[in-house]
């Protein structure tokens, strides 16, 4: 359930949420970490629910020492009223058998506060690609049908590729065709209910291996900012001594690899 | 997918946990005596507030039958024998329910003659000052969490050789407004597990907890980690409640001595 942080309940109607689903290289995660920090983002609530692994640590957004105390849990809301935007971030797994009960409690919840969408960064095992896949960008798109009728128009014009029908069980010749996402933790869940609760929900997701994703969380918001415009679109012609990264890694992102190794080992 | 250096192609497993393929299979294929044995697996791990000596449950909430304003809870071996020997030996404590809890990982069997190092949870509430204890809490209720972990837990840009542990590091929500008496933990490191769970219930639900966090490079119960929970004595938390330093102190001793000698494994 949602509990705000504050004393008063921000309204939420005609927002868009963003969130992750944990996924392969958890780059969902990763990339609203830099649309959070990015944006810099204020917490608006928890989404309190026992439904994940329980976790806490200091503000993972931290900026300075005065803003770096701030306790934070496994799942938290963000917001930014200018844009209009709502971010939900998820620190840790699902517990076995909670994560169909969470999208029940999520979506229920996304329905009452009004919101006008939801996009859900995601990604799936690269290794599940057929060939014509592996040739194409590694960026794939889907949406519900509420979701269609609104923004068909604009992702056509963008060219995006959407997330291509593969068979049910592979191993069968003839077996029937259907959206598979296989990685993807709770995208297909979300889709799914998305689609028989007719509410809009898009879903965003990068063929990924698990590594150093980073660049993958940084290739699905310059993705998501093609069609959202959160940022304003990097132009290298127009400065060529602005950085080329628009986006702002959070202070937690330090260390990602483990501590720092001992100088005798080389 | 992974290869290894034998010409296996294994599944790799993946960082972020999603094994759904193999849930939404289990899904689809369960019938009604799979669900059926699940639901009897989930209420045989229901968590059960029970009178420890008589063993019927508790008809209304600890907190109902004991109201209290500091409420702390000690997770492992080392943080319950610092427990133990500092606070729990400095008056009366009266035993006023425990929590039974059974998983596939208990091993706990023998609830009569416990030893820190052994899996169980008893509440005991301080005859003197009724006031203190270990429940459910209220909004005046402040909480502190002691716990300890393994220092390779601990990230850091050094080397974690160079770590002079145990030490203490602490985390605290945003209503408890006492400065812990350790530093707090740094960044990117987390904590999750029980102590995680309590301290994430008090910052959504505005109670005011710390946690203080021991890092050790020896799990089972020692002297030295023990005495690194000593600075939590000076807090307010702990204010009132300690008495004998020394002769806590030696109680402790006694402890890891007694432990010790179970763990011979020649006799």
């Amino acid at each position: 359930m949602f509990v705000p942080s504050g004393e008063s309940v921000s309204d939420l109607a005609g927002f868009t949420l963003l969130m992750p689903a944990v996924s392969v290289g958890n780059v969902g995660q990763l990339a609203i970490d830099l649309i959070i920090s990015t944006l810099n983002m204020s917490k608006i609530g928890y989404f309190y629910t026992d439904c994940l692994v329980p976790m806490v640590g200091n503000n993972p957004y931290a900026t300075s020492e005065e803003n770096s105390t701030e306790l934070s849990i496994n799942a938290e809301v963000y917001s930014l009223p200018s844009k209009k935007l709502v971010a939900l971030q998820l620190r840790s797994i699902f517990i076995k058998y909670k994560s169909k009960p969470f999208c029940e409690k999520l979506l229920s919840w996304v329905k009452s506060s009004n919101c006008a969408q939801v996009v859900v960064l995601s990604s799936s095992h690269s290794y599940h690609r057929n060939d014509l896949q592996l040739r194409s960008t590694p960026f794939r798109y889907l949406l519900t049908p509420s979701m269609q009728k609104s923004v068909q128009n604009k992702i056509k014009s963008l060219n995006w590729e959407e997330m291509e029908k593969s068979p049910c069980v592979p191993e069968i010749r003839d077996s029937e065709f259907c959206i598979r996402i296989p990685g993807g933790g709770i995208t297909k869940t979300l889709y799914d209910e998305g689609c028989s609760k007719e509410i809009p929900v898009a879903v965003l997701l990068k063929f990924v291996s698990e590594g150093d994703n980073i660049p993958d969380a940084l290739g699905l918001v310059e993705y998501l900012n093609e069609w959202l415009q959160i940022i304003k679109p990097h132009l290298q012609c127009d400065d060529p001594t602005a950085s080329a990264l628009p986006w702002k890694m959070p202070s937690s992102w330090r260390l990602l690899f483990g501590s720092g190794h001992p100088p005798a080992l080389f | 997918m992974a290869a290894t250096f034998f010409g296996e192609v294994v599944k790799a497993p993946c960082r972020a946990g999603t094994e759904d393929e193999e849930e939404e299979d289990e899904e689809r294929t369960e019938t009604p005596e799979d669900r059926e044995v699940r639901r009897q697996l989930a209420r045989k791990r229901e968590v059960r507030l029970l009178r420890r000596q008589t063993k019927t449950s508790l008809e209304v909430s600890l907190l109902e039958k004991y109201p209290c304003s500091k409420f702390i809870i000690a997770v492992g071996n080392n943080a319950v024998a610092f427990l133990s020997s500092f606070v729990m030996n400095s008056g009366a404590w009266e035993e006023v329910g425990c929590a039974k809890l059974w998983n596939e990982w208990c091993r706990t069997t023998d609830t009569a003659h416990l030893s820190p190092a052994e899996a169980f949870c008893v509440f005991y509430h301080l005859k003197s000052n009724p006031s203190v204890f270990g429940s459910c809490p209220k909004k005046n209720v402040q909480v502190t969490v002691l716990t300890s972990r393994h220092v390779t837990d601990y990230r850091t840009s050094e080397s974690p050789g160079s770590l002079r542990c145990p030490f203490l590091r602490a985390l605290k929500t945003q209503t408890l407004k006492e400065p812990p008496c350790c530093p707090l933990l740094e960044q990117p490191n987390i904590v999750h597990d029980l102590p995680a769970a309590v301290l994430s219930y008090c910052q959504v639900w505005k109670l005011p907890a710390v946690l203080y966090l021991c890092y050790t490079d020896v799990m089972k119960l020692d002297l030295v980690t023990m005495e690194a929970f000593k600075p939590v004595l000076s807090s307010r938390s702990f204010k009132g409640l300690v008495k004998n330093i020394p002769q806590s102190t030696e109680i402790l001793k006694k402890l890891v001595t007694a432990e010790e000698i179970q763990s011979n494994i020649y006799t």
